[in-house]
């Protein structure tokens, strides 16, 4: 699985600002926690199919599509082994299937597949740097916003060099697919160990330049990439917090429950 | 805990930090791929990374470990819950370093006699448990998962890899680290501790807490005990405000343990 879903498409949404996109981010989670009935979630999962198909974010969508098939189905599964109420429609041993448990299991199971649909949005609408840009804006301090940064780009390194141990070590015969899953995970810790001494040879030499360029000196140092607020930003906000509103209204007046007979 | 405020002023932790956060990250998000139980939890080696690297950074580990998982969970879907995760991961790499300072002050976690090995169980369980505690409370709180579930999956899940992985890779790593003088106490010899007699009574307020809060989730979430004191209407499926009031108070002793410590 690729560690970047960024996809360089220059849709609108590409073009917002980090802020507001890291704010739609939390919005999504705000709007689909209020509502439970699968009915009220729809218009958010509408609202997503409408923005992959604008900011041509389908590819991601598409590799992942088993990941939200199993994620609805296993959710709805498992909330009706635990949400016992309503009257059985058919008596099974640990499963309580009734309306009310299959509406509910079903509307976790979308809630959860919304919130990854988010997830998915957004990583291929925002590069790592406008992620952090926008978490500082957010008030998340510099030196936090910056490991986030340097982590989200160190990780395709490592799993390269990692890569190249395996090929290196299966050319000189070592067989990485010998035994169970235990024994199969502890025949890579030979791969591991020379990724991470790797790593730490870097972090002395990272440490030191980081240094040398006057990191950490101001709280709030300048930067050359610039995100200035434009007026299709502070529409973008508008809207964005006018689908919070109205979700937390569809909770508030009892539409987006499930009743339970 | 000041430590985890503290070594962001340090240039090298905060690099050490970004350092554990990708190596996790790098194992992570492949093995999403790989369900352990559908749209609950994956297969997670990576969980063997936090241990090892707590061992190892100290407090950058446990950042390290949070922004690692937050990374992670881009993959699998970001929500509300994982603001518990990166609290629950932020305590599996604090625990381990912070346990072991108390119960095996001095000692090398790669020694091999019974008593070590014995302490480096204890240590990793308390760690497992707590993660478990954090994610499984949230996620039944926001009514997304039973605690049941996610409650004994990610202590046998984060067991298995630290009990089967971590021994590997320190036994590698550690002493090689210990000669570069990178541990977290060569990078920042200015860490105080707690006087011993406050650290001892907050590793028992931990375990207290946090084994109160593992067995009373498993009992409200399953609606096998509801205390008698709860009104009829938190004596319902999702048990969403049943763990509210009776889970809740428990994990804040652990968390308040954690912080003595």
């Amino acid at each position: 699985m690729p560690i970047y879903l960024y996809i360089d498409h220059r849709s609108a949404i590409h073009r917002l600002h980090p802020t507001v996109k890291v704010f739609a981010l939390f919005v999504m989670f705000w709007s689909v926690y209020w509502v439970d009935h699968p009915l009220a979630l729809l218009p958010l999962g509408v609202l997503m199919v409408a923005l992959a198909q604008a900011t041509g974010s389908w590819p991601n969508f598409y590799r992942l599509r088993w990941l939200f098939i199993l994620l609805i189905f296993f959710t709805t599964l498992a909330w009706m082994v635990f949400y016992r109420r309503g009257p059985a429609l058919i008596n099974l041993p640990i499963i309580h299937l009734s309306r009310a448990s299959l509406v509910f299991g079903f509307g976790r199971g979308l809630k959860l597949a919304e919130l990854l649909a988010t997830s998915v949005l957004f990583l291929s609408t925002t590069k790592v740097e406008e992620f952090t840009a926008g978490l500082q804006r957010m008030g998340v301090p510099y030196r936090v916003g910056f490991a986030i940064t340097l982590a989200f780009r160190l990780a395709p390194l490592f799993i390269d060099s990692a890569l190249t141990v395996v090929q290196a070590q299966s050319l000189r015969g070592y067989d990485f697919n010998r035994g169970g899953p235990i024994a199969r995970a502890r025949r890579y810790v030979p791969v591991v160990i020379p990724v991470f001494m790797g790593a730490l040879r870097k972090a002395n030499n990272m440490a030191m330049a980081l240094e040398a360029r006057g990191f950490g000196i101001s709280a709030t140092p300048t930067s050359y990439i610039d995100f200035p607020m434009r007026a299709r930003d502070r529409m973008a906000f508008a809207i964005v917090a006018g689908i919070g509103m109205l979700y937390f209204a569809i909770y508030y007046f009892g539409y987006g429950a499930i009743a339970v007979n | 805990m000041h430590e985890l405020r503290l070594m962001w002023r340090n240039t090298r932790m905060v690099v050490l930090c970004a350092i554990s956060a990708a190596l996790y990250a790098a194992v992570l998000v492949p093995f999403k791929v790989v369900p352990l139980i559908p749209g609950v939890t994956e297969l997670r080696p990576a969980n063997a990374i936090p241990i090892v690297c707590s061992f190892l950074f100290g407090p950058a580990a446990a950042w390290g470990s949070a922004i690692g998982n937050m990374i992670g969970d881009f993959f699998g879907g970001v929500g509300p819950g994982d603001i518990f995760g990166f609290v629950a991961n932020l305590m599996y790499g604090y625990i381990p370093y912070k346990a072991w300072g108390i119960i095996a002050d001095g000692q090398s976690p790669v020694m091999r006699t019974p008593a070590t090995i014995a302490k480096y169980v204890a240590v990793c369980l308390a760690a497992s448990v707590l993660c478990a505690d954090l994610v499984g409370w949230g996620d039944n709180l926001l009514a997304f998962r039973p605690f049941s579930i996610l409650g004994n999956i990610i202590i046998f899940n984060n067991m298995i890899s630290a009990l089967a992985l971590s021994p590997l890779i320190l036994y590698g790593v550690y002493p090689r680290v210990r000669a570069g003088r990178m541990l977290y106490t060569d990078v920042m010899p200015e860490l105080r501790e707690r006087p011993r007699a406050v650290r001892v009574a907050g590793l028992t307020m931990l375990l207290g807490g946090e084994l109160g809060a593992w067995a009373m989730g498993n009992l409200v979430s399953t609606g096998y005990w509801i205390p008698s004191f709860l009104p009829a209407s938190f004596a319902i499926s999702p048990y969403d405000k049943a763990i509210a009031v009776t889970v809740s108070p428990l994990i804040f002793v652990a968390l308040a343990g954690a912080w003595l410590m």
